[in-house]
């Protein structure tokens, strides 16, 4: 086999940067591996994705030590658009990779560039669009297609190039569940169909570990561990930078071996290992739903974006519900079932052409958005959308001006709310210098420090590890325990599960589910219907359910307290 | 309202950019040379025909209708200040002071005026609407580098032809006048007639180097989603409780600042993103011998087009020729002094 990818004793260090982003990097990548980069946020995964395909040094300037070599080319004086045409590379965010008009562009442009003559350029574009199961999108405008086929997209374009390596970049991070099964399968079956070498950096270990051979462990700028995936599950977890999925580490708990990754694969061993007795089915007490005062009152909304008579096309059909103060309340379903469209009228952002929304018994067609802001706190997905300033401290004074708060006031407001976001160090930092789960996190704060009675959350987790996610999902938990109530968009359902007592499912733009989450991990079709896509650990407890476990279980420490149960009666006996 | 491309499949698109390049450079020649208000008002009628095939009539209306007043306003100085001395005198706007005198003549260049300017503004509306931008920067843009002799020569000639006609038509006068043998005259104009050509055609031959159509078109897709992130961040901005219009002015200039740093940021962030996306897709491959997915193609339609729109303007300069390129003037005049 040939040497694909040869790094030689690797540091990178960005212009202005104290430390290095990648540190003495040596790897070797042989024709036709399939590897996953995994690693905490800015432990130098990307940096080392660039320095493949010559964005380093080319393009980001800083101090390169090493040689990076690409089949036999070193990168240092190679252009990028000559290694392009071996390193195809798929990045995190689809959207910012679109730069045409049109599908069939954009799958065009790298072959254009390349020269390849105007009748193979047409056979490609098709070839590719069939790969990605995109057939008859070539006209369509590529952002206004769904995160998922946006990636596709991305990843036919790529394709279309005929790379002899692929590297990807957090390609799922953007993607609801549906949109990461859809481009999973076009990743797999693509390295799978070609042969090529594939890199994939995720934090969706989950997901993609039964995909790969090969691990590389990541931590500021080193890797840290580097082997086949059973070697690298077995050698355990390394706190706060790689956590294996919850199904691997009960399997370790419960001396299962190999290690199971999949709970089909926990069910089958842990089967043959005890053979556990069925013992009766002990029912949880479901935790009842708050009952305070109605802050949000939600009647018979519909709502189109057609503004002509007969609202063509309802984004919102008929919609009622009604949240209590105090509640934590997940809203979840497939992009583009009505979500963000739904919480926009809580505000007042939009206006429903038939029904009313009272949102603290204030009536929100004859209140303005900004007088409405002043209690209701509204958190976007994207947090450069609301930054406005460039130091942390006057981003959240000048949310209190607009406000009218008391100058005397400032200082403590803002330490309080930068307090409970586990920010106060960086009271006096730059914006521009921090990462994105940061950012997210002084738009929270900005919000909090107007002490808002509602909190809204729009997905605040999308494109950040999992430790910074569950972060996140912390700071909204102790909130809601002051006695905030908070609404959450999210597409990842454990962490709703583990943190929010009351899910609303849309589809389509009805209410297809409200009610607790317990009930809504059991209802099966429901979940499969809107893509919801069950947790693994939720999986494993519905398989193990026979045994007496509760089939809604979620958390880690839920499952090995149950399983622990069956473990000692299986024993006893 | 913007002006942007619309999507289907009429004649109007089915036709090749370079013919509505040509289609729109071709109604400004003519919309010069013809002065006459019926025939130009027949030619406005076709262009509309054509135009409410191609997109819904009242996106075309929506766009035309502020253009109106615009161009009533030059008919209403065409008609009150286009008083030669001769003109068939009709009253007085000012009667008791004698200002402002109107004519026949003026009300008749009046109309005209009207439909030229908008035959002309139609014109580049149509091109706008049935016209993917990428494909209007193709046009301009040089796309291959083995150059095919026979047609340029052909397209050199038939250019060459059709000024010498145009010369010959629109100032006889001045080459009688020039100072040579008859035949050599013609010679001139036609050698001359041929040397503009040629000019003309290694000009648009030429044409953008790539990078700079690339550019244009890469600029083309991001105007959509610039506005887009442009309405995203003016949410968040309300969101957060700015009022986005407030009455006072000085927290006016306030909110714009809160807007202009976001969206300054998002652009310039977009424009990062851009350039490393094309990077890494091969931009800088080899950008001379790049080559194009999107062929520009004549048709028969086009030839059927284009030659349609040349006769129009060699009719239009033949009347003048004949001394009745104001025909419906002198017939109105006529019948006044009949």
């Amino acid at each position: 086999m040939s040497v694909d990818i040869n790094f030689q004793n690797v540091t990178f260090t960005y212009e202005g940067a104290q430390l290095p982003a990648v540190k003495d990097v040596d790897l070797t990548v042989t024709e036709g591996e399939i590897i996953l980069i995994t690693g905490p946020a800015g432990s130098g995964k990307t940096t080392l994705c660039s320095c493949i395909n010559g964005l380093v040094p080319h393009f980001h300037e800083g101090e390169l030590q090493g040689d990076v070599f690409v089949r036999k080319y070193n990168t240092r004086t190679s252009r990028v658009g000559g290694l392009a045409s071996i390193v195809g590379m798929v990045f995190q965010d689809p959207e910012s990779q679109l730069v045409t008009n049109s599908v069939a562009d954009e799958v065009a442009f790298g072959p254009e560039n390349f020269g390849v003559p105007r009748e193979e350029i047409n056979q490609r574009v098709t070839q590719a669009l069939l790969a990605t199961r995109l057939e008859g999108y070539d006209e369509r405008e590529p952002h206004t297609l769904s995160g998922g086929e946006q990636q596709a997209c991305v990843i036919a374009a790529v394709y279309a190039m005929q790379p002899e390596i692929y590297v990807m970049d957090e390609p799922l991070a953007n993607l609801d569940p549906e949109g990461k099964a859809q481009v999973l399968r076009v990743v797999v079956e693509i390295a799978k169909e070609r042969g090529k070498t594939l890199i994939l950096v995720e934090h969706a270990l989950e997901e993609v570990l039964p995909l790969v051979e090969r691990v590389i462990v990541m931590n500021k700028g080193e890797i840290v561990r580097d082997g086949p995936v059973e070697e690298i599950l077995e050698a355990g977890d390394i706190p706060f930078v790689f956590t294996r999925p919850p199904v691997v580490r009960l399997g370790e708990k419960f001396g299962l071996k190999p290690l199971p990754i999949s709970s089909a694969e926990f069910y089958a061993q842990f089967q043959s290992r005890y053979a556990a007795e069925i013992s009766p089915f002990e029912v949880r007490e479901k935790e009842p739903i708050p009952e305070g005062e109605q802050v949000i009152k939600i009647e018979g909304i519909s709502f189109s974006y057609d503004k002509s008579a007969n609202h063509k096309g309802e984004v919102l059909k008929d919609i009622s519900l009604s949240i209590a103060a105090g509640e934590m309340v997940a809203i979840l379903g497939r992009n583009g079932s009505g979500k963000t469209t739904l919480i926009r009228h809580i505000i007042g952002l939009l206006q429903p052409h038939k029904g009313n929304v009272v949102v603290l018994n204030k009536d929100v067609a004859q209140t303005p958005t900004y007088e409405l802001a002043k209690n209701i706190g509204f958190c976007f997905q994207n947090p450069s959308h609301q930054i406005v300033s460039f130091n942390v401290r006057d981003e959240i004074i000048f949310g209190l001006k607009a406000h009218g708060i008391k100058p005397e006031e400032y200082e403590s407001r803002i330490r309080e709310s930068l307090e409970f976001v586990n920010m106060l160090d960086y009271i006096d930092a730059e914006v521009f210098d921090l990462g994105k789960g940061q950012k997210q996190r002084i738009a929270l704060a900005s919000v909090l420090s107007l002490r808002p009675e509602i909190l809204i959350v729009d997905e605040p987790t999308t494109g950040q590890d999992p430790r910074m996610a569950q972060e996140i999902f912390e700071i909204l938990q102790r909130l809601n325990e002051a006695g905030t109530t908070v609404l959450i968009i999210t597409h990842q359902i454990d962490y709703a599960a583990a943190y929010a007592r009351r899910a609303i499912v849309l589809s389509e733009g009805s209410i297809l589910y409200d009610g607790s989450i317990p009930e809504l991990l059991m209802k099966k079709e429901l979940m499969q219907a809107s893509a919801l896509e069950m947790p693994e650990t939720t999986k494993l407890a519905s398989l193990l359910s026979p045994h007496g476990v509760p089939p809604w279980l979620v958390t880690l420490q839920e499952l090995d307290q149950a399983i622990s149960k069956l473990v000692v009666a299986a024993n006893g006996n | 309202m913007a002006i942007e491309y619309r999507k289907g499949s009429s004649f109007l698109h089915r036709l090749d950019a370079r013919t509505k390049i040509l289609m729109f450079a071709l109604a400004t020649v003519v919309a010069v040379v013809i002065i006459d208000p019926v025939i130009m008002g027949i030619l406005f009628l076709l262009l509309y025909w054509i135009g409410s095939r191609a997109v819904e009539r009242d996106y075309l209306n929506k766009n035309l209708r502020v253009l109106v007043v615009i161009f009533l306003t030059f008919s209403m100085f065409q008609i009150l200040f286009f008083t030669p001395d001769d003109s068939y005198f009709l009253f007085y706007l000012v009667p008791g002071k004698e200002w402002v005198a109107v004519t026949v003549e003026g009300i008749i260049r009046g109309v005209a005026v009207f439909f030229r300017f908008f035959s002309v503004v139609l014109s580049v509306h149509l091109m706008l609407y049935s016209t993917p931008p990428v494909d209007l920067v193709l046009a301009f843009t040089r796309r291959t580098k083995t150059r095919e002799v026979l047609s340029e020569v052909g397209t050199v000639l038939l250019v060459g032809l059709l000024f010498t006609i145009v010369a010959l038509l629109s100032w006889p006068e001045e080459i009688s006048n020039l100072p040579l043998a008859s035949g050599l005259r013609v010679a001139v104009v036609g050698l001359t007639a041929l040397l503009t050509a040629l000019v003309l055609q290694r000009v648009g031959a030429r044409g953008l180097p790539p990078e700079m159509g690339v550019a244009l078109t890469l600029g083309f897709a991001t105007v959509g989603i610039l506005s887009q992130q442009t309405q995203k961040i003016t949410d968040a901005q309300k969101a957060r409780g700015y009022d986005v219009q407030p009455k006072n002015l000085i927290q006016r200039v306030q909110v714009l600042t809160a807007l202009l740093i976001p969206i300054f940021l998002a652009t310039l962030e977009r424009s990062q993103d851009i350039s490393i996306a094309i990077l890494a897709r091969g931009f800088d491959y080899n950008i001379a011998e790049r080559t194009y997915r999107r062929q520009l193609r004549f048709t028969r339609e086009d030839y059927f087009f284009i030659t349609l729109m040349i006769a129009l303007l060699l009719a239009g300069i033949t009347l003048n020729y004949l001394g009745i390129g104001n025909l419906t003037e002198q017939l109105i005049l006529r019948l006044i002094a009949g």
